[in-house]
């Protein structure tokens, strides 16, 4: 099992390689700005929700800097958006080379996911600057956030496996995410808090949403100073690595299958 | 692993297609299915049956049949691209398909990060793509295109490049459907030279063409397939069975 893995990797690392630079060279290729999109890009949406729910609907959140805590919501939930977004064409859209030449078809979803991530985690720049601007500040605590940010990959991965394999057998599934998605947007507390939902009802099915819980956790660091409590460690945890085990399981059984679907 | 003489196994391989679902699935046909309440007509077809052979090492083997008789069928078996629903193969050795030239390129990308991605898709190494770089780009010609986007390329020099690439590897066994010669009348003698040497060269080959005159030539063994059934296995007499058989 581990000489398979080792195997695999030193195999597959450099395709892997190839595929996310590619992203890379493609995204930013015909811009004048370039790579300078992944740090200004969050800002501008940001700054572009924050007009509208302020001044529109007046949203607020006691305590805490309003902006900091969008910017905090959005770089996670857009993470995961994007990634899975890319992910669930990605095995489709390659076809023609799963058809020709083998390869791990994992390699797909996996490869938009770390590309994604790359972009995640330049968009902390923005995220930090918004934090040190609004005078919200930093703390020893945030060592603790790669954690979440594991998680959340762990999650993120795990669920695109799932949906690249739905995907293939049911092309509408492409505009059923995209109605998926909006609705997750907002059943995320990330432009509001979720101190408004007095329903508990509600609130027990918001409590039922992995990103929810990616979201609480960073939020307890850069906002509120603290160590995020227990349970919120273990959401996390066994989010995170439940979807990815139950990606991988439904990946795996489905994968030979792919190629009668082209 | 190398307990046998042989380089490829074929054992009892049957490969089963359903035809009703390759047309391609939708919630909607899903609906007027369920609402039909019909059951579903089994729409099967055996695109090969019970084929088993052995290839040793160094063996140049060629699959002659008529068009639909399984032959990409098995090659995309052996290459590892489809599984089979019957049987089983094994591989010894590393497995360099030369089925469809170009499929990796990206078209955004220049000349120059397209030969990386694409040695990458085949299974290469970046340090092997390193030390050929110089060699596929001596052997496409494009030296002054390196750094242009290759959807600015005529499909001749695309066609130049995707051929470059995918020779470069000595692999130990090399899957060839149809002898590819591509670009420009000088072009097309280059590529057809160079591959008939990769052939030539030791390396053990399954090998599909159309071309008799070519399989005659090149193959120690001649598999004959038709409609997914192996009918004969043996030497070059094999061709003028089938010639006959065709003509008769």
């Amino acid at each position: 099992m581990f000489n398979n893995i080792k195997y695999v990797w030193k195999k597959y690392s450099f395709l892997l390689n190839q595929l996310v630079s590619r992203d890379f060279k493609v995204k930013y290729k015909r811009s004048v700005l370039g790579v300078f999109w992944s740090l200004l890009y969050p800002v501008l949406t940001m700054a572009v929700m924050a007009l509208v729910f302020t001044n529109v609907f007046k949203f607020s959140t006691p305590g805490v800097n309003y902006l900091a805590y969008l910017m905090s919501g959005l770089v996670i939930f857009n993470y995961f958006s994007e990634a899975s977004n890319l992910s669930m064409s990605s095995v489709v859209a390659n076809f023609s080379l799963i058809n020709k030449v083998y390869m791990p078809k994992y390699i797909f979803p996996l490869s938009k996911c770390i590309f994604v991530g790359i972009n995640f985690l330049l968009s902390q720049i923005p995220l930090y600057v918004i934090l040190l601007a609004t005078g919200t500040g930093i703390n020893i605590y945030h060592l603790l956030l790669p954690f979440a940010y594991l998680c959340l990959f762990m999650f993120t991965l795990g669920f695109s496996l799932v949906l690249s394999t739905v995907a293939v057998f049911l092309r509408d599934m492409f505009y059923i995410y995209g109605v998926v998605i909006s609705l997750w947007t907002y059943m995320t507390p990330i432009m509001y808090d979720i101190a408004i939902i007095d329903n508990p009802y509600l609130l027990f099915i918001f409590k039922l949403n992995p990103m929810y819980w990616f979201t609480y956790f960073s939020r307890r660091i850069m906002l509120y100073h603290t160590i995020p409590e227990i349970n919120a460690w273990l959401y996390c945890f066994i989010f995170g690595f439940g979807f990815l085990i139950l990606g991988v399981i439904v990946f795996k059984k489905n994968q030979n299958k792919f190629i009668y679907y082209v | 692993m190398g307990t046998s003489e042989y380089m490829i196994e074929v054992e009892n391989v049957s490969m089963r297609f359903n035809l009703g679902i390759e047309k391609g699935f939708s919630l909607k046909q899903w609906f007027v299915d369920v609402g039909k309440r019909k059951k579903k007509i089994k729409n099967e077809f055996w695109a090969l049956t019970d084929v088993d052979f052995k290839v040793k090492r160094g063996e140049v083997i060629g699959f002659i049949g008529s068009n639909g008789a399984g032959k990409s069928t098995l090659l995309k078996i052996v290459a590892g691209v489809m599984k089979p629903t019957k049987g089983d193969v094994k591989a010894y050795g590393n497995i360099c398909p030369m089925i469809e030239l170009g499929a990796g390129f990206d078209p955004q990308l220049t000349a120059r990060e397209n030969i990386y991605l694409n040695g990458a898709i085949m299974g290469y190494s970046k340090e092997l793509i390193d030390s050929k770089f110089q060699e596929i780009v001596d052997f496409s010609e494009l030296h002054d295109f390196l750094e242009v986007p290759v959807q600015n390329f005529s499909s001749g020099m695309v066609a130049r490049l995707a051929f470059s690439v995918a020779t470069i590897v000595d692999p130990e066994i090399l899957i060839v459907d149809e002898i590819l010669s591509v670009g420009d009348m000088a072009f097309q003698a280059k590529s057809e030279e160079k591959m008939l040497s990769m052939i030539g060269g030791g390396t053990t080959v399954l090998f599909v063409s159309h071309s008799i005159e070519q399989i005659r030539k090149m193959c120690d063994t001649v598999v004959w397939l038709d409609h997914g059934v192996v009918q004969k296995i043996g030497g070059k007499e094999v061709c003028d069975e089938y010639i006959t058989k065709m003509l008769g």
